[in-house]
């Protein structure tokens, strides 16, 4: 039986992960022999802070209902606050949650040893992948799971890790890049997310976030979308950023949208060019034979998402 | 390390993959904190952590360290969200009760410190227990009960009993189910699977000759689906069984696999039973034993009920043929529906001395103890069955399941109690479920829009399993217009089905009363208008004519509908049997100066304790409740709780067993009346003298039925249906493709009501499972493999309380005058058209009529494209 490696600074937890440990920030690890490296005791990990840019730190055990209340941050504090279920967000964490495994019911089942294999095509494609991505890179067919990935990616959040090299601060997207076949994330095994760097709140900020799903609540989106829009002069867009998650290997910034949204008045509805931006993004999908209806379903909740932040 | 758990330092274990919940049921023993889905979803094991609602299944135990722990036991009854809960019966089965009334007791303080005294709404309440699913569906009484709670109406005790019997012990944790159950000493065991869809068996071997296992494979050696039971091991914990099954080697010789059903159907398919033999060995997941049929290739059938069939045939041939608008054929698909009751199949064997005790979560106490002497060739009194309070079963817990093959076996080996607890995995793969459907219904009209023929055409989707019955349940509706059903089974090397929940009847209704409704479109008349010139019930007949004057049908939109949301209302009716078991006996005994009602009949959370000590009291007139004891095969014979039974069955034992009683007790004190209230002084003055005086009442015959057969499987068919009619409210995001159901009104047909509150908890669960089964509810599995892919509860999804419509249930009590007791069993028949409302109500609102269930955005924006 495994043991629990209790490191109080973040020394001791690289070099308890150097030696073969596991992290673990909050939840249960199955069952192995390597020693779990509890990350919980690691001050500089908890809680956030504001820094000398007017930007915040969000340590990277902060947890996701604490965010759902972070002021100043309206499209990730939406977007927290969905997510899964209250007793889930009082303990998951801002790392946990950017670093999850995939949800796909092929990984890990006992009739499939061989999904997520290197080499091997994953079985989802053949099979069941009604929940799959609709931007199909080749490789693993399940969309990231992470919320919080899609609103801090539209809020331009950097990533800080430490590794054995040192920290290093990297913007969020390079976390996953363009999305590994088989990985979840590009984090080196030796490496520990520290926190999430978010940049200074934008005054007048207008943010909408929507899930398209099944069950009203603590249900995974079938779509996810965000959309900050900051003002610009005499009442229009000055910038919008643009993401949607549960699409792709990653999650994706639109930048079509965002341009056709420059501009745009507020307090209206989203006018042609916003629409014929939409029908670009749908245009440019390359669905899985179970996934095409995702793509009108990203349209829809891509329209409904801006026409509620416009409106705001 | 230690933590403190309700006030008391505890010591918690330092090893990582041991869950706080695990530590705090069988290292604690605070068995009020249950286990259901393993994955952080559902909410049963809620504790607090700090005053933090956490889910403990996911928590690891050492993080508990340092850290203050509250569990139901915790609260300790007094808080008023408890009693809430009782008072407004928040609950039915209670497995999901504990976790409930943790996480309300957090959220009613805080809205209490931030709004004072005002109740909450639906939606916020929604959102507070997001993170909680209650499988019976008893989320009205849970609304209710968290904002009466939140308006301070519970801050003393209430000067009424809950209305159920059971529920302050379900409310504290204190109710012990099955799963709750592991004497010192018991041992793990752990089911080895098939990861093959077909495969024949050449060796099963465990790694070390030391661990016990037993050989689960049919006598053919042969597995037919990916997740068959092989074989089972045992060991001294958890962890160490686990570790076992994972070592044990299976070697396999592969054969052929066919896992959907058009391959199934296709020329030189392999066969899933090949042979006379393994076809008459085929499960079955009808209700009753399947008659014979013809067999070609995987399809089974027809099983085919006529009632002047060739009419029937030859006037809606002729109807197609001339184009007819007045024929309404169409086609309706349903998917694998899972029971999923939060305490899983779990079974603690122990063998001592030629005897047998078993804890199990079955719906058949006495029958599974019956069962049980027979297999194990043991006598019927060595066999004990105990199963004091069952956390949900729906129909998947009737019989020898694998659990307790397992465990029986299994504790014979390892001389010591043994423990086998299905996974969420498990449950969700192999432990039943309600078999996906395609059924073609055709239904003609005359001139005058009288039924003139129906067809029901139904093939049953039960993987190796057959038994489909969704045909033959359409004969039973709309008159004797001339009419052929035929039922046929298309099999696969998928896991078997089980009787669920009104087998046969939501996909029925799915299908027919969509026809019936597109009928009264072609006709111009209204849907319930056209019901009640159809349908010759004269109980549904009087629920048509309520449901008219409802303010839900009057006030329904009429007209296009335009925009994004669009709402609509639609209607459907149900019928279904009235069945009951003439084998159903209650002892009433005196005991320490009381009565006491004694019998092996079991709560799966219908209600039945409240029905015993509410029946009992009645019939003598007592002011109180009487003390039950049930779940425990010792006493005598209580009737199964499947084919809504129970209370049709135990209901008149326990009246009878009131009315021996009071002769008895007459015959010691003729201040007893003959009838009428007996006056407390004088009962409490006649029991004190006549300690273990008992009586056993039966089951009376109905007036004019049948003489009770003598069947094995205790089944009377009694004369009557039962009926039903909903009508549901939705409305429909037209752009994200959601459907929501809004209102609902369930009108049931059943007679006298014996116990208003639990009988409306469980007609609201009915629409909730309903909405489920319309709207999320869907096994999903590999076309290639047939493995079951939806084995957790995010993947297979229950209805949550955001989910569900507000709901009014409607009792019309007559009609079964004829029985003893006046009413018989409703489960079923509140269950039966639900589904088939929504989506009457999704064509009402937009239009569109939806064929194929369940109703996920991606067909819906697909539909009203």
């Amino acid at each position: 039986m495994s043991t629990v490696v209790r490191p109080d600074s973040l020394e001791g937890a690289l070099a308890a992960l150097a030696a073969g440990g596991r992290p673990r920030a909050g939840g249960l690890e199955p069952a192995g022999a390597a020693p779990v490296v509890d990350l919980t005791g690691i001050a500089g990990l908890h809680g956030t802070a504001r820094s000398g840019d007017g930007g915040t730190r969000v340590g990277a055990l902060t947890t996701v209902a604490a965010l759902a209340r972070l002021d100043g941050y309206p499209a990730l504090s939406l977007t927290a606050g969905a997510l899964a279920t209250p007793q889930v967000r009082g303990t998951a964490t801002v790392g946990g949650n950017l670093l999850q495994r995939s949800r796909c019911a092929y990984l890990g089942h006992p009739a499939f040893p061989a999904a997520h294999t290197p080499g091997r095509d994953c079985p989802s494609r053949e099979g069941d992948h009604l929940h799959g991505v609709v931007f199909d890179t080749g490789g693993c067919a399940s969309p990231h799971p992470s919320s919080l990935a899609v609103a801090l990616l539209a809020h331009d959040a950097e990533v800080e890790a430490a590794g054995p090299d040192g920290t290093r601060t990297f913007p969020l997207a390079e976390l996953y890049g363009t999305g590994d076949p088989l990985g979840d994330h590009l984090l080196s095994p030796d490496e520990v997310l520290t926190a999430v760097l978010l940049p200074a709140p934008v005054p007048g900020e207008r943010a909408a976030h929507r899930r398209a799903a099944g069950r009203a609540r603590a249900e995974w989106p079938l779509v996810e979308a965000v959309v900050r829009l900051l003002p610009g002069p005499g009442g229009t867009v000055g910038r919008a950023a643009v993401a949607a998650g549960s699409v792709a290997r990653v999650p994706l910034r639109l930048p079509e949208v965002e341009e056709a949204l420059a501009g745009a008045a507020l307090d209206t509805g989203p006018g042609p060019r916003v629409a014929a931006a939409l029908e670009a993004v749908a245009a440019r999908t390359s669905p899985l034979p179970g996934t095409r209806y995702k793509a009108e379903l990203l349209r829809a909740t891509l329209l409904d998402t801006v026409e509620r932040a416009l409106r705001h | 390390m230690e933590a403190h758990v309700n006030g008391s330092p505890v010591p918690v274990p330092d090893s990582p993959a041991t869950s706080a919940a695990a530590h705090l049921r069988d290292g604690l023993g605070l068995t009020g904190t249950k286990v259901a889905c393993g994955t952080g979803v559902c909410g049963a094991c809620t504790v607090l952590v700090d005053g933090s609602p956490a889910a403990s299944c996911l928590l690891p135990a050492d993080r508990l360290a340092g850290r203050s722990v509250t569990t139901v036991e915790g609260l300790g009854g007094e808080h008023p969200v408890q009693r809430a809960f009782a008072a407004h019966d928040g609950l039915q089965c209670g497995y999901c009760t504990p976790g409930f009334v943790v996480e309300a007791s957090v959220f009613v303080d805080g809205w209490r410190a931030e709004h004072g005294d005002t109740p909450p709404g639906r939606e916020e309440i929604a959102d507070a227990l997001a993170g909680h699913l209650c499988r019976c569906g008893a989320y009205e009484g849970i609304f209710s009960a968290v904002a009466a709670a939140c308006a301070g109406e519970f801050d003393t005790l209430p000067d009424r009993d809950p209305p159920r019997v059971d529920a302050v012990d379900k409310v504290t944790g204190r109710a012990r189910y099955s799963a709750d159950q592991a004497p010192p000493g018991t041992w793990e065991g752990v089911v080895v699977r098939s990861v093959h869809p077909h495969a024949r068996i050449r060796s099963v071997r465990a790694a070390d000759a030391d661990t016990p296992l037993v050989d689960l494979l049919p006598a053919d050696r042969t597995v037919r689906y990916v997740g068959q039971p092989i074989a089972a091991v045992a060991a001294p914990t958890p962890g160490r069984a686990r570790a076992a099954a994972e070592a044990v080697a299976v070697d396999y010789d592969l054969r052929p696999a066919v896992a959907e059903v058009a391959t199934a159907r296709a020329p030189g398919a392999p066969l899933v039973h090949a042979t006379t033999d393994e076809r008459a060995g085929a499960p079955s997941y009808g209700e009753a034993p399947s008659p014979p049929a013809r067999w070609d290739g995987n399809v089974r059938g027809p099983g085919t009920v006529t009632w002047r069939g060739p009419t029937a045939v030859r006037r809606l041939r002729a109807a197609a043929a001339s184009g007819n608008p007045l024929l309404v054929a169409q086609e309706y698909t349903t998917a694998a529906q899972l029971h999923s009751p939060l305490e899983p199949h779990v079974c603690v064997a122990h063998w001592h001395g030629g005897g047998l005790d078993l804890f199990a979560s079955t719906q058949s106490v006495s029958g599974l103890a019956d069962r049980v002497a027979e297999r194990w060739e043991l006598d019927r009194d060595r066999v004990r069955v105990v199963a004091e309070h069952v956390g949900g079963a729906f129909g998947a817990k009737n019989g020898i399941s694998t659990d307790i093959r397992a465990a029986v076996d299994l504790s014979r080996l390892a001389g010591a109690p043994v423990r086998v607890s299905f996974t969420r995995a498990e449950e969700l793969t192999d432990a039943g479920h309600r078999p996906g459907t395609r059924t073609r219904v055709a239904l003609l009209a005359d001139g005058d829009g009288d039924l003139a023929a129906m067809s029901v055409d139904s093939y049953g989707d039960g993987g190796v399993s057959v038994g489909s019955t969704t045909a033959t349940m359409a004969l039973l509706m709309y008159g004797r217009a001339p009419r052929r059903v035929r039922d046929y089974d298309v099999v696969t090397h998928r896991p078997p089905g089980m009787p669920m929940r009104a087998p046969g009847g939501p996909p029925m209704a799915w299908a027919l009363e969509q026809a019936v409704d597109e009928m009264a479109c072609r006709l111009g008349e209204d849907p319930l208008a056209l019901r009640l010139r159809w349908d010759g019930n004269p109980k549904r007949r009087a629920l048509y004519e309520r449901a008219a004057r409802t303010a839900l049908w009057r006030g329904r939109p009429r007209g296009p509908r335009t925009g994004r949301f669009r709402r609509g209302v639609g209607a459907a009716a149900s019928n279904w049997l009235y069945l009951f078991g003439p084998r159903a006996r209650v002892e009433l005994v005196v005991e320490g100066g009381e009565l006491v009602v004694r019998t092996a009949t079991q709560d799966l959370g219908t209600g039945i304790r409240t029905v015993l000590s509410g029946t009992v009291a009645d019939r003598l007139g007592l002011p109180g409740g009487v003390r039950v004891e049930i779940g425990d095969s010792g006493a005598v014979f209580g009737t199964g709780s499947y084919g809504s039974r129970t209370t049709p069955s135990m209901g008149p034992a326990a009246a009878d067993a009131a009315d021996r009683m009071r002769a008895a007790l007459r015959g010691r004190d003729p201040r007893v009346p003959e009838r009428g209230p007996v006056d407390e002084h004088v009962l409490k003055e006649v029991l004190s003298t006549s300690e273990g005086l008992s009586v056993v009442g039966g089951r009376v015959r109905d007036r004019w039925g049948p003489p009770f057969p003598d069947t094995p499987d205790d089944l009377g068919v009694g004369r009557g249906m039962s009926g039903a009619v909903h009508l549901m409210e939705v409305e429909v995001d037209t752009l994200l493709g959601r459907v929501r159901p809004t209102r609902c009104w369930a009108g049931i047909a059943a007679g006298r009501i014996y116990s208003e509150r639990t009988a409306r908890n469980q007609c609201e669960g009915a629409v909730v499972q309903g909405v489920g089964y319309a709207l999320f509810e869907e096994r999903r599995h590999d076309p290639r493999t047939g493995a079951v892919l939806s084995d957790d509860l995010e993947d297979y999804r229950l209805p949550g309380m955001g989910d569900v419509p507000e709901t009014e249930v409607y009792f019309h009590q007559e009609g079964f005058e004829h029985v003893p007791g006046g009413g018989v069993g409703l489960g079923e028949v509140s269950a039966v058209g639900v589904a088939a409302a929504l989506g009457n109500a999704v064509f009402d609102a937009t239009g569109w009529r939806p064929r194929d269930l369940p109703l996920r955005p991606d067909r819906v924006i697909e539909g009203i494209r």
